[in-house]
């Protein structure tokens, strides 16, 4: 399979702010790549890379093996679903939708038979005469996301696509782009910083922290075999135990990590403490115990007895889900 | 026990006017809304729209040729009195030089504008506004009279030209019929110059607020989707800055059509209309024709911004 994207050492410094930070990566033809970190991670500059808007100060970018570092964002067959949509106000949604083509020369006929061909594979037919100002959030996310669709870009670059959208309308477009990913086949990138949107629908995802990549991997080797203390801290509710703590129940002495639902209440077990927290969750109920000064979750299926706070219980676990993590 | 409780019951006793407005006001909130609009209302209604009218009154109004006296008959005689040859060409001369100095403050004003938008901060942008605004804290006679000694025969222009030996230039300006004159001070030319200068602010700060506007990301859409740097510029910028280019155009082609001091001071004979309304209400004492030159640029400007509105100016609003 060939390579997409290809970043080889890539930085991209402002004055003493090292933005991105020599990353290296690689992104697959026909991947759902996710970007996940916190804010001022590094991810959406990565992303500006990609698309051209901004320049690498050190390393190189190639997109499909051709180096783009002298490529201005025009020439890019690379297209963006902006933050905020960046619809244009002033156009009708067909205008908006046929731009890309309006921009290349295409006639007017034909520009708008493929604008409407886009905006029905967004499920919005009948939206083509409307302003953009008259349109929901989630249909402004449907028509950025036809805008930028119809150049037929080889990688679409999504910056925080769902960030503006309610729980449910997110699940919903999660669903959605998803499928249109693997129905169209081209490669998608996405930014976020929300964990469980990266877990879910990508298919290998880059967990960036302070201008560097963390961890890349495939959701469940992010999620369960994280690399860092950052990564099971950022990416899910894992419990993190400290170096004492991972000797005392027979690792070696090093951080490492444990998920709540590989724990289970279990007399004799290793890990000893006093409930103090019960969270309800429908599926079950997650009892945070006190363990020598360290909170540890631990997930409790529903029909399966709850712990009171306040009472003692031991916490068991199968030594293969004691992952232990490479920083000291 | 019971009557305590009630007294530290849920609702504080209003005490003092204070509370007693803020209640009343609380209640009815149109009344407040009535309270703050009233005095720049009476303001705007009666004394100034007021006047406004009244003098739209004496243009209907005419003026005895025999005595010289206003008759307080409603006539159009007045208007039919705009379309003679002579008040044709100063309403024709007016509108050609807004017109003129309209397009080259929006010219000048863009790059500048553009620049304070989308790349001067902080301590740049003290400096725009600073620039911007420090020639208006002067006095604009003090100015007009510095640019009719600059544009004089001898002023620094026309040294400057002899100096590098570029005087012919200047003359080859000067001798172009319509604009031209003996010095850029005796000219039409120097008129523009001068109008151009003295209400280029009022083109840039709509301009700069309106560009300003517009989100950055909507310049890299457009990049993103291919569109080259003129394309950009034709399709996302212009019409989302119109709205502060037609402002911007609303104040420099008014104020033009209505001054009356530069083109006395600087340029030729010609008449513009400020001057013929200042002459005809003062010297000769033609109140009904003063007025009816009044009206014209208000139906110019109607006329402007009706069309504006029917090409779409105000959509991006």
């Amino acid at each position: 399979m060939n390579n997409a994207v290809t970043f080889t050492g890539v930085s991209r410094h402002f004055g003493a702010v090292r933005a991105v930070d020599d990353v290296s990566l690689t992104i697959a033809e026909g991947a759902f790549f996710a970007m996940l970190g916190p804010s001022g991670s590094g991810k959406t500059t990565c992303l500006r890379l990609i698309s051209g808007f901004e320049k690498p100060t050190g390393g190189a970018i190639r997109i499909f093996g051709q180096d783009v570092s002298d490529t201005p964002p025009h020439l890019r067959n690379v297209n963006t679903v902006f933050q905020d949509y960046a619809l244009f106000p002033h156009m009708n949604v067909r205008d908006n939708v046929a731009y890309g083509l309006m921009v290349k020369g295409m006639g007017r006929a034909a520009r708008y038979a493929k604008a409407d061909e886009m905006l029905a594979l967004v499920k919005l037919d009948s939206y083509g005469d409307r302003k953009p100002g008259q349109l929901s959030g989630g249909q402004r996310q449907r028509v950025a996301l036809a805008r930028a669709l119809v150049n037929e870009p080889r990688v679409l670059l999504l910056d925080e696509p769902l960030g503006a959208l309610d729980l449910k309308l997110r699940e919903a477009m999660q669903d959605e782009l998803k499928a249109l990913q693997q129905r169209l086949g081209i490669t998608f990138v996405f930014v976020t910083h929300d964990q469980h949107e990266a877990l879910s629908m990508a298919d290998s995802l880059a967990v960036f922290n302070e201008g560097r990549i963390a961890q890349i991997g495939t959701p469940e080797q992010v999620y369960t075999r994280p690399a860092t203390r950052f990564v099971a801290d950022f990416v899910g509710s894992s419990n993190v135990l400290p170096p004492d703590l991972t000797a005392r129940i027979g690792g070696p002495t090093s951080w490492s990590s444990l998920r709540p639902e590989a724990l289970h209440i279990a007399e004799g077990g290793p890990l000893t403490g006093s409930v103090t927290t019960l969270r309800y969750l429908g599926a079950g109920t997650r009892a945070v115990i006190d363990v020598a000064g360290t909170e540890v979750g631990v997930f409790v299926p529903a029909g399966q007895p709850v712990p009171q706070p306040g009472t003692t219980v031991s916490l068991g676990f199968a030594p293969h889900d004691l992952h232990v993590m490479a920083d000291a | 026990m019971p009557d305590a409780m009630r007294e530290m019951g849920a609702i504080i006793p209003a005490s003092g006017l204070a509370d007693r407005l803020t209640g009343l006001f609380w209640r009815r909130p149109n009344l407040l809304l009535l309270l703050m609009l009233s005095p720049p209302l009476i303001w705007l209604g009666v004394v100034y729209l007021g006047s406004l009218l009244a003098l739209l009154v004496q243009s209907f109004y005419s003026i005895d040729e025999f005595s010289g006296v206003v008759k307080e008959e409603f006539t159009l005689k007045t208007y039919v009195e705009l379309f003679r040859p002579q008040n044709l060409d100063i309403i024709l001369r007016t509108l050609a030089m807004s017109a003129a100095v309209t397009l080259a403050c929006a010219v000048i004003a863009f790059p500048i504008a553009y620049y304070a938008a989308r790349y001067a901060r902080g301590g740049w942008k003290a400096v725009f506004y600073l620039g911007v605004l420090l020639p208006l804290w002067s006095s604009y006679l003090v100015k007009v009279y510095a640019w009719k000694l600059i544009l004089a025969k001898e002023g620094i222009i026309g040294w400057a030209a002899e100096a590098t030996g570029t005087g012919f230039i200047l003359n080859a300006v000067l001798s172009i019929p319509g604009i031209g004159g003996n010095s850029l001070s005796t000219s039409l030319l120097g008129t523009f110059i001068v109008f151009v200068y003295v209400w280029l602010p009022y083109m840039i700060l709509p301009m700069q607020a309106a560009l300003e506007r517009v989100p950055t990301s909507m310049l890299e859409a457009s990049a993103d989707l291919g569109a080259t740097r003129a394309q950009t510029f034709r399709t996302v910028i212009l019409p989302l800055a119109l709205p502060g280019i037609i402002a911007g155009s609303i104040f420099t082609f008014s104020l033009t059509m209505g001054d009356y001091i530069i083109p006395q001071i600087v340029g030729t004979s010609a008449r513009f209309i400020g001057l013929a309304v200042y002459q005809l209400q003062g010297v000769a004492g033609n109140l009904p024709l003063a007025a009816a030159f009044a009206v014209v640029p208000i139906v110019i400007m109607v006329i402007y911004l009706y069309v504006a509105k029917r090409q779409g100016a105000f959509d991006a609003l």
